[in-house]
């Protein structure tokens, strides 16, 4: 019986590629997730999701330089 | 802000001729990489790299590196004179590759892409198996566990590969 994408994906076949990716630290259920969301919607979440990360670094940097100058 | 999905958008609405390559081409199949810059492989026509020209000009194109107090000229022809480039923009940085490594020039990437909708607009997207090959032809180890979600993606999404 022909297998969804979904179905492959959180049941691989021992010793399949999907298994291998497992094996490697994939995570499954990541991209399981990804492909119900339009392509749109993808690119859309890596673009939040980048600003979002440089926003954290940003805090991390001003944390940093507000502590470095309290030890002053 | 960054926003890759306004720099697609932008260059579908121009009408350029470009392939999605790189990590907004493996976001797009699903994967879950995270990516801050556009890589498209574009025609090398003189009308492609005018409507490329045109359309990037509003973002403010730079080369990466390149000293600010240096004077750029932006137009067509700067295009004309390299092949592949690196830019910084007012919305994301941009690569633009006349190829791909492992595949080849436009012509090749295109015959190795597919159309996607992108929810009102549409682009090409280099496929899976492009994407595979290369970065399985760059064999750099950032790309490693990139490519096990390429292999498992291909397996998952393409028939008769469940093995």
């Amino acid at each position: 019986m022909k297998r969804t994408p979904e179905e492959k994906l959180l049941n691989p076949r021992p010793g399949s590629k999907i298994a291998e990716a497992a094996e490697f630290g994939i995570d499954l259920t990541l991209l399981v997730e990804n492909l119900k969301k339009s392509p749109a919607q993808r690119i859309k979440d890596n673009d939040a999701a980048i600003n979002d990360l440089v926003e954290f670094e940003a805090a991390v940097k001003r944390a940093r330089q507000t502590t470095k100058e309290k030890v002053r | 802000m960054i926003s890759l999905f306004k720099a697609v958008r932008l260059l579908a609405a121009a009408d350029v001729e470009f392939v999605i390559v790189g990590g907004v081409a493996v976001r797009s199949h699903g994967s879950g990489y995270l990516t801050q810059d556009l890589d498209i492989c574009y025609s090398r026509t003189r009308s492609n790299l005018e409507k490329l020209a045109e359309a990037l000009r509003p973002l403010n194109p730079r080369p990466r590196g390149f000293p600010d107090e240096l004077p750029f000229i932006w137009d067509w022809t700067t295009l004309q004179n390299g092949t592949n480039f690196t830019f910084k923009t007012s919305l994301c940085d941009i690569d633009l590759l006349g190829e791909v490594a492992g595949i080849g020039d436009y012509t090749k990437v295109l015959a190795n892409s597919s159309e996607m909708d992108f929810d009102g607009f549409k682009a090409r997207i280099l496929s899976i198996n492009g994407l595979i090959i290369a970065k399985e032809t760059a064999g750099r180890e950032k790309d490693k566990a990139g490519l096990q979600e390429l292999y498992a993606l291909r397996a998952a999404i393409e028939n008769g590969l469940d093995q």
